[in-house]
Parts: C-alpha cells; structure tokens; sequence
C-alpha cells in the first residue's frame, strides 16, 4: 500500500467538517503525514474571501492547538470551486494527497441525498481512498 | 431576424438577496426592447425538455433526485445553488428553450437566436447541480444537434470557465467547446491543459485570462488560439454560452469588458456560423442590470448588422503574455497526448 504523505481534509467550518479533521490529526500523527485543509470558494463566498479565510485560519490554529498535532505539518489551502471538485483536484499538484476526508455533511447538505452531498460524490468519483467521518464524531 | 424564447413565468425561482434573480430576464428584454425590433422580432413556442432530450447530458438519477428535491420544498443544493417547489418545472423549460429556438431558426433558414431563460446552465454537471445551474441548457440543444449529425461549436465567454459543458462532451468528437474566463476564478478548472478525451482530443480550448484583462485581450484569445482550431473543426451549429459578467461593472469577476467588447465577439461568433439560421445565444451570468441590458443589445445589434453600442471596445489591460503561455501550454499537453494518450483520458 503507498504510504499516507499528505491527507486532505475536506473544511468549510461546519462541525462536521472540524470532526474529520480531528479524525485527519489522530490518523496523520498514527502514520507520519502532512494535513491540508482544504477549502472551497463558491461564487457567493468570493466577495468576503479574506474575512473567511482570516475565521478559518483562527479555526485551524485552535483546532491544531487542541489536538497537540505539529502545527508545522498542518496547511489551510484556499480554492476556487465547488467543495466536491476542488477535493477531487486534492489528488493531483501543488497537494498531490493521498487520502481524502470530509465530514458526513458539510454546511447546508441534506441528510440522505445524493444530490448535493459532497461525501458521496466524492465517494463515487474519488480515484484515491476517501474516508468519511460520521456526525456523531462533530462536538455540535 | 432575432428568434427569442416563448415567455416562461420563471418567478418561481428566486431566492432572496441571490444574485441569479428574475430581474436578469428583465435587463435582458430590455436591451432587446432598445433595438427596435419590430417584425424581426420572432418567439419561438415555450417548450419543456422531455426526458430523453435530458438523458443525453444528465444522469437519470440526477434527474429523478433533483425532481424530487424540488417536488419536496427544495433548498441549497451547495453554498451556491437553491432549488424551489418550482425550480425542476422551470428548469426543464430553461433546457428546452434552445431546442424550440433551434427548430425555428432551421424551418425560417434565417437569424440568430437569443435563448433568454434562467437558471442558467454551464455549470451543470452530468450528475450535479453546482454555480447557481441545474440543467446544461446549452449541452441539452448541443446533444439533441449532434444526434442528428450535426458538428457544433460552444463558444463560452462567460467570465467562470463552464466545467459542465466540457465535462459533458469531453470525449465527443462532434464537439468543440471553447472558454475565455478569469482565472484564478470559479469553478477552478479550464486550463489550457485540458484538451479533450481520447476521441475528441484537441476539441476543448481553454483561453484563461487574469483579472483585469480587457476586450482587445479576449479578442487577441479568439483571433490567435481559436480561430484556427474552429476554421479546422468546421461547425455546422454554433452556440455561445452568453455570460456577461465578464463586463467591468458586474459584481461577480475582475474582467474588464464593455458592451462594446461584446459587441465584437458577437460580430466573431456570426463569422464562425456556416450560414444564416446557425447561431443561437444561451444567456449564462450577468448579474450587473445595467451592464447586462447594454451587453445583450450591443451583442444582438452586432450580429443582425446594427450600430447600437452603448460603450466603446476596451482596451490596454493585461493578460496578451497569458495567451501566448495558453497556447504554448496547449500544444505542449497535445504533444504529451499523443506519447501518453491513456494519461489524458480523465475529466477533470
């Protein structure tokens, strides 16, 4: 099995999303890997870009600092799309990551469908593993 | 000739405070209004995509889900997008639009269409929904044009590269899909690496350009990197993915178009049709109202010989150096095909 060097980890700041990436920091400290958090910019959200990045920088600083994970080998990548095509891209440069996480829902997803739901389409469509962490894992 | 779409009440879907509202239809009927049309102005009759029309492009799952999601209240599909009790009714008549103005333009022999609905339809992937569009619209007519054998072209010079149409038609050889858009912007992809599927290699032509890139630039884009990979192709269709928020009023991108900008690559798009009747316009973005109704009258008015033109072509801003790597880029990934063509077999 190729060895785990870089994990992408699906974040848009909803509890869900903070639940996989705690999950991403409990399995990178397990296998010696690197963690990007992987953001998505949608149409709407470009106008207040650098306001939300600013929030998820201080999200992922907190986040790490909780975990006790190397905050050296954590990097918040910003991108432009969708949150399935832009983890879908995870695979290929500058991220080239090896596994794919996200939370079971991220922010205004509808429970049960497939339609809309970053988690199975990426399930469906990801040529590198995803592992989707349950919403029981979220801290609500 | 101008041939427009049958009115479809499309006030069932809107969000409030949503850029993608109805008001856009309006700016758009308005600046058709300006030109004055008088008998040269023809609807074709509204007409609803049948399954089959939508099961060329679109999965029939994705259908049947987005039915029922509808069906059943509606709301967000992603952070972008929504869905209303009514918005797989009026979505369905958004995707069939083209096809009515297609058979009117074929039994008249004459004119250039207009297809003026909402939502729009570029970024509507096989099997999701995604950037405000639900159904391709433009790959609806594109499919049911070359299931008859016909070879078509899609310009897109909406200012967001349309990942759904090159998605949907990446392997298909009767296909040729080419995109101006800003880059880095939505939806991430279009790079001139993107070239096309093992049997349509070559058939998808990404020009980005940075923000801040004028008229002269996107012209530069169409006379030097596209022209020759169309006059090659030999369409006998030509349809234009129409966004106008490439304009340097609209709130959504950085390009700095005027009216007049696309006024002239009205007058190019004419120029690739084989013959009168082979030209129909998708309205895709344009969320500026002013700026859209100035950029629809000075395109229409190109196109059918007038002289409406608000605003003067633009000029002088950057991105001549980014077209040149474009096509440098392109032939290099062309190059890399041929020695590794499975390599390229992929969507991105």
């Amino acid at each position: 099995m190729k060895p785990l060097r870089t994990i992408a980890v699906g974040f848009d700041g909803s509890d869900d999303s903070k639940a996989a990436v705690r999950w991403a920091f409990e399995m990178a400290s397990q296998v010696d890997s690197d963690v990007v958090l992987v953001h998505a910019v949608g149409l709407l959200e470009r106008a207040r870009i650098e306001e939300v990045t600013a929030e998820l920088r201080e999200t992922v600083r907190r986040l790490t600092g909780e975990s006790g994970f190397d905050h050296a080998r954590v990097r918040l990548h910003v991108a432009n799309g969708d949150p399935c095509s832009v983890l879908l891209r995870a695979k290929d440069a500058p991220l080239e990551a090896d596994l794919i996480v996200v939370g079971s829902r991220g922010q205004g997803e509808h429970a049960g469908l497939l339609l809309g739901s970053t988690s199975l389409q990426l399930a469906e469509h990801s040529s590198i593993p995803v592992v989707v962490v349950p919403s029981q894992h979220a801290d609500g | 000739m101008l041939v427009i779409n049958g009115p479809t009440d499309d006030s069932g879907h809107q969000d409030p405070g949503h850029p993608e509202r109805p008001d856009r239809v309006t700016a758009v009927m308005a600046g058709i209004a300006d030109l004055h049309l008088g008998s040269d102005l023809v609807v074709a009759p509204e007409y609803s995509a049948t399954r089959a029309e939508l099961t060329r492009v679109h999965e029939g799952g994705y259908l049947d889900e987005l039915d029922m999601f509808c069906y059943e209240g509606g709301g967000d599909l992603d952070e972008d997008t929504y869905a209303t009790y009514k918005s797989w009714s009026i979505a369905r008549f958004a995707a069939g639009a083209g096809i009515s103005a297609v058979d009117t333009l074929r039994q008249r022999n004459d004119g250039v269409a207009f297809v003026v609905t909402r939502p729009p339809g570029h970024h509507a992937l096989r099997d999701r929904a995604m950037g405000f569009c639900l159904l391709n619209n433009i790959a609806v007519t594109a499919a049911k044009l070359t299931s008859e054998g016909e070879r078509v072209l899609i310009i897109d010079w909406d200012v967001h590269h349309g990942n759904g149409t090159q998605s949907i038609f990446w392997n298909d050889p009767n296909v040729l899909y080419v995109s101006t858009h800003q880059w880095p912007l939505f939806p991430g992809s279009g790079t001139p690496r993107e070239i096309g599927g093992l049997d349509a290699m070559g058939l998808t032509l990404n020009i980005p350009l940075p923000p801040g890139a004028t008229g002269d630039v996107v012209r530069q884009a169409i006379d030097e990197a596209a022209t020759p990979v169309i006059e090659k192709f030999g369409p006998t269709w030509v349809l234009v993915s129409a966004g106008f928020d490439a304009h340097r009023d609209d709130p959504m991108a950085d390009l700095k178009l005027t009216s007049g900008d696309f006024a002239e690559l009205g007058r190019m798009a004419f120029g690739f049709a084989p013959r009168p009747g082979r030209l129909a316009l998708f309205l895709e973005g344009g969320y500026d109202l002013a700026a859209l109704q100035g950029s629809v009258a000075a395109t229409l008015s190109s196109m059918l010989g007038g002289e409406y033109q608000p605003e003067s072509p633009s000029s002088g801003g950057p991105g001549s150096e980014m077209v040149f790597r474009a096509r440098a880029e392109r032939v290099l990934a062309l190059r890399q095909a041929e020695e590794v063509p499975t390599d390229q077999d992929r969507v991105i």
